[in-house]
């Protein structure tokens, strides 16, 4: 009985290798594990007239050829599947089709410069502060040595809400609240909206962002202020960048100065972005003005610092050669989401 | 300030190209922003900082190329032959307000013949950009841009009582200025009168009755200092300036006005003609004060970084002009010049040298050390939430603090008080702080919708400014608000998510809230732990219509500090689980009224250990439910840490379960 069956496996194997197609594939299965008359199944069936002591192997000998039967017949028919699908289908899968897309969103660009002028004062182990927008004239004025009839504190210059209130017209105002929290050594940076009345045009908005900066402690000199400014600006605009310290004015720093870089549309050549000087003013910066430091009640005589300032949304022009401020505050997404 | 190539070289003589001149000026701080050819010259346009008024004229700015090139200052001669009769004989000045005009100068000069000026002059004043006039205008013009400080001249026959008053105006008073512009005054303004009417508005222009004419015989030539402040209010006040205002606003120099006077009368003598009376009126209230300031060495080294000598210092403070009364081993004592009223301290002196010497001289280098920067967790949880947020498609806006009333007109978010009222606004219709974002979301929607840009998933993390009693400081609420296009359900889902990322364990709650924003049945207040959150809901169909959306979006706003104060970003590890979970999916059909935090609630009251989740599936009303029923389909995962539950066990907590919530909530199993 046991040959019976080696040869039955064989002719299976025989059969099925010359199945060529699924009907083909589906006669074999009939012939070979059909209920009605299939071969195994007739052996099955004839096992209990067999000698006893045959039954048990005979049995067991017959189920596992009948699952490996089952099982070539199911590769067989994987395979002839595959192969009709291959041959019959007219239709080609298009490799270049576009991928399907999730939606995508973007940090808006005054965002991004923040968030990256942040990660470069960090890693200058500087703090991140913020303070108040809506602003007691004496954090805004008074304490930053701004005399009494300065023109920036007219309302031209600076949006008024009575009682001494107003939109600060500058991140400067953090220097004094940070001052008069903490003892130094401090160096900081903060960054956030200021306001000022000016006539939109496409260079001027009433709302725009700064960062501010300020570092106190015994011996901070000029020299520093200029050191850290060159690897600020080495950092954001590239190692090859020139930088020009131009002396300038400010009520709160003493001595002040302007400070360009090297136009990078141009490279110093002179176009319309540097109006053909070949600088572009990116900074404001200067020594603390002892004043300041004596109303926060700071050791003007034992302690020095320097701060500094810059617009954001200039810096974010600059980089991606954007012409028309109002852009940032329209908030168009297509314009956005090129960011 | 525009200054001429060529009549520079008046004051100093320098042997730089015009180019040189530019960058030299403007790395001394004098910032040259255009240099223009003229003819045989050039113009240059000098940015002069407020600090600065001694540079607003061509003896400044000489002065200061004389430093950088080392070179003698030359001040033209202002000598000449007066006549014999006084000037106090023939005209009067009386000064009533000494506050708003601390000194006063009036010269008469007599018989002068009005008519163009000499060639040369014409040259010179045009070639800075301004018009020849007649020989008198330019020369007060010439005197002003040379000296820096502004003159005037009256038609002295003109003025009624022959007599100069100068006073404050009379509410109601009017005069015609120079340029045609009717001047509408009033007391604040300081005028000078003669005995009837105001003849000029003070430091900004004369009138056009008593203007020099072509039949002009005699002059009254003033040369004064009024207060800054008062100038730079009335010139805005009137929409009236000048080269002399823009002078007096930034503080003329006071020893300079009578300099400026002679100067003027001896060229008036020697172009027009005529005779100068003898003397000068001059009222002055001004106590000439010295300033005396004190340099260290040590301080100046120390505080530039630099290491300069002695001998360099006191070169590039004489050739400023400042004295020198003594020196000792560190120190020099410094008298300041009275047009340098910005200098005044040790620090401003030490400016002055740094800025001749060159800042580019200062060395890049630095002695701070490195330090631990301070964890700041506002950052953190800003940082969290937008890649949060961006990665669920959302794009971040930024609008304007500064609103207009629609923010008052669609329900208020966060308070009812009206938003805080800017008093000096430039838009009128946009004079308001914002007390909510959401609003502005809308506008930013409506924008794009207008561009063809139907879908705007968006959002802004920025602070609102809600108002306090008595005009105290606003409680300035950091807030995130997100607009979704995908409904109610998706956008509680990115509220949801971003909880979770932020590991925020505690449950969230939505409880129905009517506000005239959102649509009656989907508007929530969403409360965390107890706080408010913020709100969430479908715009309402009259916001809407207001805003002719073409689709429903939904806000969700969020007090952003409630985040900050339970976000935990140490976060912690979950084991993952040893032995399978068994799920059993379930529909049961319950009254309108059941709500699935009345389910879930239910189910978790039961606190059976081996539940790991409930899962909400959906709800469906339609044909298999009978009317005024809905079935809702959730799933119930449970699992055990310890090992694998059997079958016959999770049936049996099902039944617990469909048990309690049929008794609580009268709920059958669905068919």
């Amino acid at each position: 009985m046991q040959e019976g069956l080696s040869e039955i496996q064989n002719q299976a194997k025989d059969d099925l290798a010359k199945a060529e197609s699924l009907d083909a594939v589906e006669q074999v299965r009939t012939r070979y594990l059909g209920r009605k008359g299939g071969i195994i199944n007739e052996i099955i069936k004839a096992i209990p007239g067999l000698p006893p002591e045959q039954r048990s192997s005979t049995g067991k000998s017959a189920n596992m050829l009948k699952q490996e039967i089952s099982k070539w017949i199911e590769d067989a028919r994987v395979k002839l599947a595959d192969k009709e699908q291959t041959s019959e289908a007219k239709e080609m899968f298009d490799l270049s089709l576009p991928g399907e897309h999730k939606p995508y969103g973007h940090r808006h660009p005054i965002t991004q410069t923040i968030d990256e002028i942040k990660g470069i004062f960090r890693k200058l182990c500087f703090d991140i502060e913020y303070g108040p927008e809506v602003e007691h004239e004496y954090y805004n004025f008074d304490a930053l040595n701004i005399p009494a009839d300065h023109p920036s504190r007219e309302d031209f210059d600076t949006f008024y809400l009575g009682n001494k209130r107003l939109l600060r017209s500058q991140t400067s105002t953090v220097q004094i609240r940070v001052m008069e929290k903490k003892k130094p050594p401090i160096r900081m940076i903060a960054p956030g909206k200021v306001f000022r009345p000016d006539t939109v045009d496409a260079r001027h908005a009433s709302m725009f962002h700064q960062i501010e900066g300020l570092t106190v402690d015994e011996g901070v000199s000029f020299s520093d202020l200029k050191y850290v400014l060159t690897l600020f600006a080495q950092s954001y605009f590239g190692q090859d960048v020139k930088m020009r310290f131009r002396p300038s004015f400010f009520p709160f720093t003493e001595p002040s100065a302007e400070i360009d870089i090297s136009c990078s549309i141009c490279k110093g050549k002179g176009c319309s972005v540097c109006s053909h000087s070949g600088w572009v003013e990116v900074l404001g910066a200067g020594m603390v003005d002892p004043n300041v430091f004596e109303t926060v009640g700071y050791d003007a005589e034992k302690y020095t610092g320097f701060a500094f300032g810059m617009g954001v949304e200039r810096l974010t022009m600059l980089r991606y050669g954007i012409d028309n401020i109002r852009l940032f505050f329209e908030n168009d997404l297509r314009f956005l989401s090129q960011f | 300030m525009k200054i001429s190539y060529n009549w520079l070289k008046d004051y100093c003589k320098y042997d730089l190209s015009v180019a040189t001149l530019a960058e030299r000026l403007t790395n001394a701080g004098l910032v040259v922003d255009a240099v223009k050819p003229v003819d045989d010259d050039y113009c240059l346009e000098i940015e002069v900082t407020s600090n600065r008024p001694d540079c607003l004229g061509f003896i400044g700015i000489a002065r200061e190329v004389a430093n950088i090139v080392r070179s003698e200052l030359l001040i033209p001669d202002v000598e000449y032959a007066a006549s014999d009769e006084s000037v106090n004989d023939i005209t009067t000045v009386t000064v009533e307000d000494k506050e708003l005009c601390p000194r006063y100068t009036a010269r008469i000069i007599k018989d002068v013949k009005i008519g163009p000026s000499p060639e040369w002059l014409q040259k010179r004043i045009t070639s800075i950009g301004l018009r020849p006039v007649n020989n008198i205008a330019d020369i007060t013009n010439y005197v002003l841009m040379e000296s820096g400080q502004p003159l005037h001249a009256f038609d002295f026959d003109k003025l009624s009582g022959k007599e100069i008053i100068v006073r404050r105006a009379k509410n109601g008073e009017t005069m015609e200025a120079i340029d045609g512009s009717k001047c509408a005054l009033t007391e604040e303004m300081l005028v000078i009168a003669d005995s009837q009417k105001p003849v000029a508005v003070a430091g900004i222009m004369g009138g056009r009755d008593t203007e020099v004419s072509d039949a002009t015989k005699n002059i009254l030539l003033e040369s004064a200092f009024f207060d800054p402040r008062n100038v730079r209010r009335t010139s805005r006040k009137l929409c009236l300036s000048s080269d002399s205002s823009y002078r007096f606003e930034r503080r003329a120099d006071p020893e300079c006005v009578d300099w400026a006077s002679r100067r003027a009368a001896k060229m008036i003598l020697e172009i027009a003609g005529g005779q100068v009376a003898e003397g000068v009126i001059d009222q002055n209230s001004l106590e000439s004060k010295k300033v005396s300031v004190t340099l260290r060495m040590s301080r100046l080294n120390s505080l530039l970084g630099l290491d300069i000598d002695k001998d360099t210092v006191k070169d590039i403070l004489e050739r400023l002009q400042f004295k020198i009364n003594s020196v000792t081993d560190d120190c020099f004592s410094v008298d300041v010049p009275s047009f340098r009223g910005d200098v005044y301290r040790e620090v401003d002196l030490i400016e002055e040298v740094a800025r001749v010497h060159g800042y580019d001289k200062i060395p890049v280098k630095s002695n701070i050390g490195v330090k631990l920067t301070q964890d700041n967790i506002f950052d953190k949880v800003t940082e969290k939430t937008k890649s949060v947020i961006s990665g669920l498609g959302f794009d971040e806006v930024i609008t304007d603090s500064i609103v207009g009333e629609l923010q008052e007109r669609h329900g208020n978010i966060w308070t009812d008080d009206r938003g805080i009222k800017i008093m000096n606004p430039i838009r009128q219709d946009e004079y308001l702080l914002r007390k909510a974002l959401a609003h502005n979301l809308l506008r930013v929607k409506k924008h794009n919708q207008n561009y063809g840009v139907e879908k705007a998933n968006i959002y802004e993390l920025s602070k609102i400014y809600l108002p306090q009693e008595d005009d105290g400081m606003p409680e300035e609420k950091e807030c995130l608000s997100i607009l979704g296009e995908e409904g109610f359900l998706s956008l509680k889902g990115v509220v949801e998510t971003i909880l979770s990322q932020l590991n925020i364990v505690q449950k969230l709650e939505s409880i129905h809230y009517d506000f005239g924003l959102f649509s009656p049945e989907k508007s929530a207040e969403l409360k965390l732990g107890g706080s408010v959150l913020g709100y969430i809901g479908e715009l309402s169909r009259e916001v809407i219509n207001d805003y002719d959306f073409r689709s429903k979006p939904c806000v969700a706003e969020l007090d952003f500090n409630i985040l900050v104060d339970k976000a935990n970003l140490e976060g912690s590890y979950r084991k993952i689980p040893m032995f399978p979970m068994v799920t059993r999916d379930m529909a049961i059909v319950s009254d309108e009224e059941v709500i699935w935090a009345d389910i879930k609630g239910c189910i978790e009251s039961l606190k059976i250990d081996c539940i790991d989740g409930i899962e909400f599936f959906d709800v469906y009303r339609g044909r298999q439910i009978e009317k005024g029923k809905k079935s809702i389909a959730f799933r119930l995962i449970f699992r055990a840490d310890d090992r694998t539950l059997r079958s016959d066990e999770v049936d049996a907590l099902q039944e617990k379960i469909l048990e309690n919530l049929s008794n609580a909530f009268g709920v059958k199993l669905r068919a």
